[in-house]
């Protein structure tokens, strides 16, 4: 019974689709193959909203990793989520979860992209608020209202493309290149793909979502929704290639994935610093993006996730065993309790910092030779190297906090390393990091990226990247002295550490100045002067009226009540006789 | 109320009935005035009652009123007759005629002498009062009445059964004053066609006939009465929508006779009367709610031991009536599907 829970289940099915993909991949690479399913739902005014389903190399690709990451994922949770009570709820929505993602792979048509994407921003807040405390309700509220502006332009891209008769954007992305029309949609499409892919001016939801629980971190916001927006901005790519604001797009995410870089070596929270690194990795793969490098990003795109997921399974393995305490100040020497996490741990964190023949080595590297290669100016040149050192810093920092320094939780503490559950799929997913950067380099490029540079160039990455570990190893070792020096220096420190005050941008900077003038408004309108003029205020007068009515009415004197009409006839005589003596 | 119990008073119904007849179907001005005082005439002997103080002052005062109209009315036609031709209008005489017209109908600036009669009023004589007995100073009106002179006696009556309701105590006091306000709906109506204020009286009747009758039913008089009496919450949710569409308010049947009158003022340019006949009915909506909802919704009481006598005989009838009033304007729009 054990056997044929939920999660073994969702494991199983979701590993042969991966298979099954993996198979179909092959077959479609080699022959160069692309397959588009169409299905007409409803065909309205000649316009036709189709379910279309595109198979090619690219699609059946990420489909094979995102399936395989999420039946890995579900797998851990079985034991991660072993005490939760309703783990059926869990699951489902993790699969819808992959489900809405996979509907967004596969679909060239705009409105099924849609249906893919609010999926993916409707579960994505079911499973942030998943923890039902007053934290994650705000987590989950920023992400949701965050990818809901997205939402709103895919929207708005979809009553643009009501102009050209249909919705298959993959037919009109050669073919409109110069359009206007074609130029307000690309723009809409980019500012979609930055917020779900949580570009800078949307960047603070990603951090926040963090309150998720760890697996749904580890897939949701680590290797499959964020990279949802990288995904859309590869498929329109060749639209996109030669527009202004693509360079715009270039500025911002160079700028993301220098922030994230900093922000990280501020940052105490085990799951926020993996968040922040996952952030300046998106950077990386928007900036590849939009010089122009859709493969290369592509690339970066699916050996992160696989690193990354797996750095978030250790992490939630860490979390467990800590008591699920997530500060890292509490955490150290744990390499010498729990070898085999530490072991994973290190592998993806140095596939993330690119350390050679490692997965991150190959995507990484590639895209900062092309980088160095492509005609660009200093500032953006300085970004990425400087973002490349930062992520050795952070990852070395980490690593130091983790496995070298003092273990502070407790005096008397007992670590395990003896869940196999998570340990089988965290292997899994070691050796895809370890394996998938050369394997996906020699199967997806059909011909090689020539790189020609002179040495120093080409050893900047190595120079950067020693200097970013010392660096975290300094930090790493600070003292609490060293740490007051921040206060020489605390505006610009709460700048940095504050993600560049995003978080204040999109929550209490948006929200402050519209419910206080709500407030205002609930004060002097509502409760003010339009009840004087209208409630209040009419009850006053009709409540007068009626005390004065009640005077003529009430006291019961017949006498007035007769006399009136007497009265009413004599005062018309009286102006009958002025009318006929005018006459 | 069971006149057919009673053979005395079932012979004044009948002559009741058969005097507006009278008065409605004749064709000269002194036909009209001897009706009208054979209804007056056949009223007064089924408002008193030896046994009740307040219902012979009722009947007194009914008498006194209606018959000082009569005079006025008769003395009116005389001089009418004397002065001018057939089929000549002047202000003077037909301002002097409504007016004695208005003062049969319990209408606004005359209208003093009708919430105090109907204090004295059972409830049954009330629904006489309120419905039947318009009906012959209404034709009347409707036959030679001053436009302008009407268009300003249907305002002041809106606004006085509008304001004089508002602090009212009494039920049947209430009734009154909102028969007033009806009254400006039933006057503009004439003022359309006679199509349209039979169609708006037979709907204001039918309202009205519920809601005295429930209160007979329930023997309530007064609102304090509602915060304690120990009925089935059904019946007092029937009470409150049944108040409602008397009030007028949309889904309910009640508003569909001032709608069709709204729209036909739209279609004649009468849009500042309208304003004021739905403003007014908006003041009496806002009492209508006022009374029902803070005592059945907001607090009453329920005490074990009190059994108030519930007479139930009509109670089919009134089941019915009362379905076709909550019901019947959303089921009526299912045969124009």
């Amino acid at each position: 019974m054990q056997k044929f829970s939920i999660c073994f289940i969702s494991f199983f099915v979701l590993f042969s689709f991966s298979m099954i993909n993996i198979f179909f991949f092959s077959y479609f690479v080699m022959n160069n193959l692309v397959y588009i399913l169409e299905w007409e739902l409803i065909s309205f005014s000649s316009m036709s909203i189709v379910m279309s389903i595109l198979l090619d190399w690219m699609s059946l690709l990420f489909m094979m990793f995102v399936s395989l990451i999420s039946s890995v994922v579900i797998f851990y949770s079985k034991s991660y989520m072993s005490s939760e009570l309703n783990l059926n709820r869990f699951i489902i929505l993790v699969l819808l979860f992959v489900f809405s993602m996979i509907l967004l792979i596969i679909s060239p048509n705009i409105i099924s992209i849609l249906l893919g994407w609010d999926g993916l921003g409707l579960v994505s807040y079911c499973l942030v608020i998943y923890y039902q405390n007053i934290k994650s309700y705000n987590a989950g509220m920023l992400t949701a209202l965050s990818n809901r502006v997205g939402d709103v332009f895919i929207l708005m891209v979809i009553s643009w493309m009501m102009n050209y008769g249909s919705w298959n954007y993959f037919f009109y992305l050669d073919f409109m290149v110069n359009d206007y029309m074609m130029m307000m949609i690309s723009v809409m499409i980019i500012m979609a793909a930055m917020t779900k892919s949580a570009q800078i001016p949307f960047s603070s939801w990603l951090p926040a979502a963090m309150a998720a629980p760890t697996p749904v971190s580890a897939l949701v916001h680590s290797s499959t929704l964020v990279t949802a927006g990288v995904y859309l901005l590869i498929r329109f790519n060749s639209l996109l290639i030669d527009m202004f604001f693509f360079k715009v797009l270039l500025l911002l995410s160079g700028l993301t994935m220098f922030m994230a870089g900093i922000s990280a070596n501020y940052e105490f929270d085990l799951k926020k610093i993996i968040a922040l690194s996952t952030l300046s990795q998106l950077g990386l793969m928007m900036s590849i993006l939009s010089m122009g490098f859709p493969d290369l990003a592509f690339f970066h795109l699916l050996t992160h996730a696989m690193f990354k997921a797996l750095l978030f399974m250790c992490a939630g393995v860490i979390i467990h065993m800590m008591n699920d305490i997530q500060d890292i100040r509490f955490m150290g020497g744990i390499s010498n309790f729990i070898p085999l996490t530490c072991l994973c741990l290190n592998v993806s964190n140095m596939a993330l910092c690119g350390i050679p023949f490692l997965a991150g080595f190959y995507s990484k590297d590639l895209i900062l030779e092309m980088v160095s290669m492509s005609n660009l100016n200093f500032f953006i040149f300085l970004l990425y190297y400087v973002s490349t050192g930062l992520t050795m810093f952070y990852s070395f920092r980490l690593t130091m906090y983790l496995m070298i320094n003092d273990f502070n939780l407790l005096s008397v503490y007992n670590l395990y390393d003896e869940d196999y559950v998570m340990l089988k799929s965290m292997f899994t997913l070691m050796m895809m990091s370890v394996l998938s950067g050369s394997m996906l380099m020699w199967s997806i490029f059909s011909y090689p990226y020539m790189i020609y540079l002179p040495l120093n160039i080409k050893l900047m990455v190595i120079y950067v990247s020693i200097l970013g570990a010392f660096l975290g190893y300094l930090m790493s070792n600070m003292n609490i002295y060293s740490m007051n020096k921040y206060l020489k220096s605390y505006n610009l420190s709460s700048f940095l550490c504050l993600m560049w005050f995003m978080p204040n941008l999109s929550t209490y900077g948006l929200n402050f100045y519209f419910l206080n003038y709500g407030q205002l408004m609930l004060k002097n309108i509502d409760m003010g002067w339009s009840e004087f003029y209208s409630g209040q205020g009419l009850v006053l007068i009709l409540k007068n009226y009626t005390v004065f009515y009640s005077f003529f009415q009430m006291n019961n004197n017949f006498k007035i009540y007769l006399f009136s009409f007497v009265l009413w006839v004599c005062f018309l005589m009286m102006f009958m006789m002025i009318y006929l003596n005018s006459l | 109320m069971f006149y057919f119990m009673n053979s005395n008073k079932m012979f004044f119904i009948f002559i009741l009935f058969f005097s507006t007849l009278i008065s409605i179907s004749s064709n000269s001005w002194l036909g009209c005035w001897i009706g009208l005082e054979i209804n007056l005439l056949s009223f007064i002997p089924l408002i008193s009652n030896s046994n009740n103080l307040l219902s012979s002052e009722a009947s007194l005062k009914y008498f006194l009123t209606q018959s000082i109209a009569s005079i006025n009315f008769l003395f009116f036609i005389l001089l009418k007759m004397i002065f001018m031709k057939n089929f000549e209008m002047n202000n003077f005489f037909s301002i002097m005629i409504n007016s004695s017209l208005l003062m049969k109908m319990g209408s606004a600036p005359f209208h003093f002498w009708f919430p105090n009669i109907v204090e004295g009023l059972s409830w049954f004589n009330n629904f006489i009062l309120m419905s039947w007995q318009k009906i012959s100073p209404i034709i009347l009106l409707s036959y030679y009445f001053n436009k302008n002179f009407l268009i300003l006696i249907i305002m002041l009556n809106a606004i006085i059964g509008a304001i004089g309701g508002l602090n009212q105590t009494s039920l049947r006091k209430l009734m009154a004053f909102s028969s007033i306000n009806n009254l400006s709906w039933m006057m503009s109506s004439i003022m359309i066609s006679e199509n349209l204020w039979i169609f708006y009286f037979l709907f204001y009747s039918m309202l009205i006939s519920i809601m005295c009758f429930m209160f007979y039913m329930l023997n309530l008089f007064f609102i304090n009465q509602l915060f304690f009496i120990n009925i089935n919450y059904l019946i007092k949710l029937s009470l409150l929508i049944n108040f409602l569409s008397l009030g007028g308010l949309p889904p309910f049947i009640g508003f569909f006779p001032k709608w069709i009158i709204i729209n036909f003022f739209m279609n004649n340019n009468f849009y500042f009367i309208t304003f004021i006949l739905i403003m007014s009915s908006l003041i009496l909506l806002f009492f209508y709610i006022r009374i029902i909802y803070s005592s059945f919704m907001f607090n009453y009481l329920k005490l074990k031991w009190i059994k108030i006598y519930f007479k139930n005989k009509m109670f089919i009838l009134l089941n019915f009536i009362s379905m076709v009033s909550i019901l019947g304007m959303i089921l009526s729009t299912f045969f124009f599907l």
